[in-house]
């Protein structure tokens, strides 16, 4: 008899015949999580199982972390054959609990000597006589006790959600415009969560903003890291496109001309990152650069289509996800951004392409771009 | 070159008194309350120490109490009045250190009538204002010795005589923080009742200070227990700390430098900001300025982007007070001197150490020139 951890995965089973590349993508993304706690992970069965880890706690929360895990239980197994033992065992688990129960076994061990309503009723049984304080209701239970009969009985009665999603890595590659605010690490999540393997870029303009901006930003990518499997993230040094563009372009399309250049430097970085889209946190009418009109001024530059998960999302329904994913307290650090310090007063609303286009034609963008791109710095986090 | 221009924030423990703390961990450890020989060696530096701060400061050895630092000598002074059940009014300076004003501000919600005493616009007490306060039934004035943010030498003479005047019973706490060491001061002479100091601000250790205090002044334990310091605060004594401290003390070097190499700053910053600069606080030459500390801004270049460019070349400045670095606003003392608001955004506090050589501020003053040029191209609109 041992202790084990069994997962579920969700949206894969929908999948045809390329299901064993997810399952596979799934496992080794769950071999990834369980690494820190030296478990030992299979798939049998349709299910995965972890084994003997060193801190069951802590390896269920990674766990639970792992796009494409739909839900995970701490389980018991043991041998199949002597059901009294596991009847004893399901009667110790529900020690405690208060309430209705009721007993769901499944059989995929079509040998064994009894069905599962007969388990049920067995199970069932001795459990309402062995504890205090529950009663059967096979409808609506607030307690369930699993039993499933494969080469082992696996029982257990907690269930944790987990993320859902995808695998990482099943899905292609995206780079992910991260500013240090609450939207972005959320728009990165949410496309990580359907199997992106995601980079970032973060723009900072050093002395305008600080050591500590950066380390905010370092932050946040790691915490999202967590749930992405590792992330590339470019930090590229913005300074001197921000500074001509203020001195040389009209103030009402400042912030939307430097957009225009993040765009263009994230989306080289993409190109090199073999990734083929980008994801922003812009959700429309957020600011004025995330007008229709101004995401339109934007995506011409992008080349490459440019994710926006939250564009219909209202601030206080982005800033829930991001106490979920635990960004949140890291996004509200008040150390300035690089869009922050350089904000005109009154920004252009409804920007026109070609105004746009012609306020930035005395610069020199291939220089300004392709500097920054070279200057990037790459942390693994 | 590293040249740090931070001193009032804290400063860098000299080697002697690195060496005093040492030796007393290895070899002085022991408890100064217990009974045999080494103890009671323990016991007697205790008391040297105590005696050489009564010396400096010109008070009562018997009456000198050590602390955790400024902060809880500051506390212990203020916080002491609750037990006065007869309430009345408690005066501040608007510049006090939040080690001041949040213990008044606390006072305010306990029966006493509490009320800031305005500054000029060199950032002095205003005494006229202070004469119209003064009430009989003023139980505490609280004056800093030395504004941390603008280096203004508060007028503690005149305060007293006022007091004596127009509300005799009326005790004065002076924070000390920033003036110990740099600036004598006559206690007995000048009628003050209580003084706090720290030993961080003059190349001790942190973690140490002491409050001391007159015959009028009656404390409240802040910490019950083995009884130690009075019964005012129990806990064994910071043994190292205070050790650090009379080191601190006894090696400070009373003929520095420190004026004229604040000129020397003054002087070359005047140089290169021209018709942009601007001194925050009284005449940096005359008597009203500490001789420690320049508060200055060079507009239109923001505090934060200063400190940030000159992070890069080891000089280390603060933006108006350091303790304010994690919440973004302008500062409450430029705001009471009323200074204008993009003056006080590019608000640079310089603060010098008697071991600040002529070289670092050529050194800083140099860098901040060439900073000065780049940033000053950009302006906030």
């Amino acid at each position: 008899m041992r202790q084990l951890i069994l997962i579920r995965y969700g949206e894969i089973y929908l999948k045809g015949l390329n299901r064993p590349y997810f399952m596979h993508a799934l496992v080794e993304r769950v071999k990834q999580a369980v690494r820190p706690f030296g478990g030992k992970v299979w798939l049998h069965d349709a299910r995965i199982f972890v084994s003997d880890m060193t801190d069951m706690e802590a390896c269920m929360t990674a766990v639970s972390k792992v796009f494409g895990v739909h839900s995970l239980c701490p389980a018991i197994e043991m041998d199949k054959a002597d059901f009294n033992a596991i009847c004893e065992k399901a009667a110790e688990m529900m020690q405690g609990l208060t309430g209705t129960f009721k007993v769901d076994a499944r059989r995929s061990d079509k040998r064994y000597p009894m069905t599962s309503p007969e388990i049920n009723m067995e199970a069932g049984g001795y459990i309402l006589h062995h504890t205090e304080g529950l009663t059967v209701d096979i409808h609506k239970p607030e307690h369930v006790m699993n039993i499933e009969i494969r080469d082992h009985a696996y029982l257990y009665v907690k269930v944790i959600e987990a993320v859902g999603g995808m695998p990482v890595g099943t899905g292609g590659k995206a780079t992910l415009l991260l500013s240090g605010g609450i939207d972005s690490p959320v728009a990165g999540y949410m496309i990580g969560k359907r199997g992106v393997e995601i980079s970032a870029v973060h723009f900072h303009s050093y002395p305008y903003t600080s050591e500590r901006a950066k380390e905010k930003v370092i932050t946040l990518a790691k915490q999202l890291s967590e749930y992405c499997c590792g992330i590339r993230l470019y930090v590229v040094p913005f300074t001197e496109p921000q500074l001509t563009i203020h001195e040389k372009c009209p103030e009402e399309y400042g912030t939307l001309i430097m957009r225009r250049f993040m765009m263009r430097i994230a989306a080289k970085i993409a190109e090199k990152e073999g990734a083929r889209a980008l994801i922003t946190g812009e959700s429309i009418g957020q600011v004025a650069s995330q007008t229709i009109e101004a995401l339109c001024c934007t995506d011409a530059v992008a080349g490459m289509p440019v994710f926006r998960p939250l564009i219909g999302n209202d601030k206080i329904e982005i800033i829930r996800i991001a106490e979920k994913i635990g960004t949140y307290e890291t996004s509200c650090l008040p150390y300035e951004d690089c869009c922050t310090v350089f904000t005109p007063r009154h920004p252009a609303t409804h920007p026109k392409l070609d105004h746009v286009e012609k306020a930035e034609s005395c610069l020199d963008i291939e220089g300004l771009v392709n500097a920054c791109v070279e200057g990037a710095e790459l942390l693994e986090v | 070159m590293e040249c740090y221009l931070d001193n009032s924030a804290t400063t860098q423990p000299t080697e002697s008194v690195v060496r005093a703390m040492g030796d007393c961990m290895r070899t002085g450890y022991f408890n100064p309350s217990a009974l045999y020989a080494p103890a009671v060696q323990v016991e007697k530096q205790l008391a040297a120490c105590r005696e050489l701060i009564a010396a400096r400061l010109h008070a009562d050895a018997k009456r000198v109490i050590f602390t955790s630092g400024g902060t809880e000598a500051d506390n212990l002074a203020i916080l002491s009045l609750l037990s006065d059940r007869r309430g009345g009014r408690v005066l501040f300076t608007v510049g006090e250190h939040p080690a001041v004003r949040v213990p008044c501000e606390y006072l305010r919600g306990h029966g006493f009538d509490v009320q800031e005493i305005p500054y000029d616009g060199a950032g002095l007490v205003r005494m006229d204002a202070l004469e119209a306060l003064m009430t009989p039934d003023t139980r505490l004035i609280c004056v800093m010795q030395v504004n941390n943010e603008t280096g203004a030498v508060m007028p503690i003479r005149e305060i007293a005589a006022l007091r004596d005047r127009l509300c005799p019973q009326a005790l004065l706490h002076v924070d000390g923080v920033q003036g110990f060491m740099r600036l004598p001061i006559d206690l007995r002479a000048l009628g003050v009742d209580s003084y706090a100091l720290s030993g961080h601000k003059i190349h001790g250790p942190k973690g140490i200070g002491a409050l001391v205090y007159g015959e009028r002044v009656k404390l409240t334990a802040r910490a019950l227990g083995g009884g130690q310091e009075k019964n005012l605060r129990s806990g064994t004594e910071n043994v190292p700390g205070i050790l650090g401290l009379m080191e601190a003390i006894r090696s400070y070097p009373a003929e520095n430098a420190m004026q004229a190499n604040k000129m020397r700053l003054h002087d070359r910053l005047r140089e290169i900001a021209g018709e942009s600069f601007y001194v925050n606080g009284p005449q940096p030459d005359g008597p009203l300025a500490a001789p420690h500390i320049l508060n200055c801004s060079l507009v239109p270049v923001r505090s934060e982007t200063m400190i940030y460019a000159l992070e890069a070349d080891h000089v280390y400045v603060a933006a108006g007070s350091a303790c304010s670095s994690h919440k973004q606003k302008v500062s409450t003392v430029l705001t009471a001197m009323q200074v204008p608001r993009r003056v006080a955004e590019s608000a640079l506090r310089f603060s010098l150490s008697p071991f600040t050589t002529a070289e670092q501020i050529d050194y800083a003053a140099d860098c901040i020139a060439r900073h000065f040029e780049m940033l000053k191209r950009y302006e906030r609109r």
